[in-house]
């Protein structure tokens, strides 16, 4: 499926060093802050690119957040929060807000980001995937499963890491804002739809299925979308734009597959106005997509209306339509319906929703004694946050991620989705 | 034996169709 997604930048940071002179006091304290400094850096060498396999990124990430637990948790009951935890202050970008950071002394704030920035990764992973000519059933299965783990993450960070910040900035379109997560789950899950669906249509299932299923998808777009519209449109537009076109194609499928039910059910005119309501559909995500590729706005620039799948709608809906409209005026005679019928709410199968993530367990390496040999007495104290409009902390560079070449070659069957 | 049903995090509304791995059924119903 070349072009078929949309993603957003990777989070920018601020190296860390882990050096606090006076903290370690010892060598196990020394080997703790040591790994930290080494693992993060490799992690997020390892996000730049998408290539990697699931199982070293998922290691890597592991490795990093095991590690900085012992950071964030309580580690001594007799204390009211883990003592290092603000000892640091972490710099993150924002997916949507460019290249100036959001600045905070707080271990959770990198534990959310660093997380956030691995789900990212499941996210770009699956687009590489499914750039391919013809992705075959284990490839179809590997974008499915990055795609329902990415949205299990983001939704792990939205319900548990969120609500433990210290102080989440509620300005702007942050990462740390429900509304901006809220989008990011629903996309996920609906692009894993989206592999289901195609896999539904090439196996021809029946075709309330393949409608109740698009219908859901579209559904998802829907959410996504009405997470961000109270946001500043000039930070979210080129993202809404994909949700919108996503949500217009999906209800067009829907309504074609639901007017070929439709019309085995010798009902030629509520057929023909559910076909009507399609191709009334499809020239709305068609136009939607020119906006979105003229749209300003972080992210990859998808191309939908250069894929097979979205290039072989319009025509076969037009077809059906022709054929509704012949019979309808040689057998049937049905008065055409006023309102375009309804969709079915629920699909029986395939249903897909965001896989839970569970934290890594904390590591080895630390123990209640090798806690209480970290000394905060003379620690330094970090640099304060800049919150004010008046000190913008400074711009970080932006991320090179490794480009992945897609091509606009058509897979060999319709959906891009190949069976076995 | 057991009918296999969907993998967690799939949803199915009816629990004794056996399903693949992405939660659609084995056998296309329209193929019946």
């Amino acid at each position: 499926m070349a072009y078929w997604f949309h993603r957003n930048p990777l989070k920018a940071t601020a190296p860390v060093t882990y050096e606090l002179h006076g903290v370690s006091t010892n060598e196990a304290t020394r080997k703790i802050f040591s790994d930290l400094r080494l693992t993060r850096a490799k992690l997020l060498e390892l996000l730049t690119d998408p290539n990697h396999a699931r199982e070293t990124v998922e290691k890597a990430a592991t490795d990093y957040l095991s590690l900085l637990m012992g950071l964030c948790i309580p580690m001594d009951q007799n204390e009211p929060e883990n003592k290092l935890r603000k000892l640091i202050k972490f710099k993150w970008t924002n997916t949507l807000l460019g290249n100036v950071p959001t600045e905070a002394s707080d271990t959770g704030f990198e534990f959310f980001s660093m997380l956030f920035n691995v789900a990212l990764w499941f996210t770009k992973h699956a687009a590489k995937v499914a750039a391919k000519d013809d992705p075959d059933m284990e490839e179809a299965k590997e974008i499915h499963k990055c795609l329902r783990t990415a949205a299990g993450i983001f939704r792990f960070c939205k319900d548990d890491l969120r609500t433990k910040l210290i102080d989440p900035p509620t300005e702007g379109a942050q990462d740390t804002d429900t509304r901006v997560l809220d989008a990011y789950i629903q996309q996920c899950t609906a692009e894993a739809q989206e592999i289901t669906l195609a896999r539904a249509v090439e196996l021809k299932h029946a075709v309330t299925l393949i409608a109740a299923l698009a219908y859901e998808t579209a559904d998802m777009y829907q959410k996504g979308d009405d997470a961000l519209v109270s946001l500043d449109q000039k930070d979210v537009d080129k993202w809404r734009k994909y949700f919108q076109l996503k949500n217009k194609f999906y209800l067009s499928c829907a309504h074609s597959y639901n007017g070929e039910n439709l019309l085995s059910q010798d009902k030629c005119g509520e057929a023909i106005r559910g076909l009507r309501e399609s191709v009334d559909l499809y020239g709305k995500a068609e136009q939607l997509c020119k906006e979105y590729g003229q749209s300003k706005g972080a992210g990859t620039t998808a191309r939908p209306q250069n894929h097979l799948f979205f290039r072989k709608l319009g025509p076969v809906v037009k077809r059906t339509l022709e054929k509704c409209d012949r019979e309808n005026g040689l057998i049937y005679h049905q008065k055409v319906a006023f309102d375009a019928p309804q969709l079915e709410l629920k699909a029986t199968y395939g249903l897909v929703s965001p896989e839970e993530y569970k934290a890594p367990a904390l590591h080895q390496l630390w123990s209640a004694d090798v806690y209480s040999k970290f000394s905060t007495l003379n620690a330094p104290k970090p640099q304060p946050v800049k919150k004010s409009k008046e000190e913008t902390p400074a711009p970080l560079p932006t991320v090179k991620e490794k480009e992945t070449p897609m091509s606009d070659k058509d897979p060999k069957n319709n959906s891009g989705c190949t069976i076995s | 034996p057991s009918i296999p049903t969907s993998e967690p995090g799939m949803e199915s509304a009816t629990g004794d169709v056996p399903v693949d791995e992405f939660g659609l059924p084995q056998i296309p119903q329209s193929a019946k």
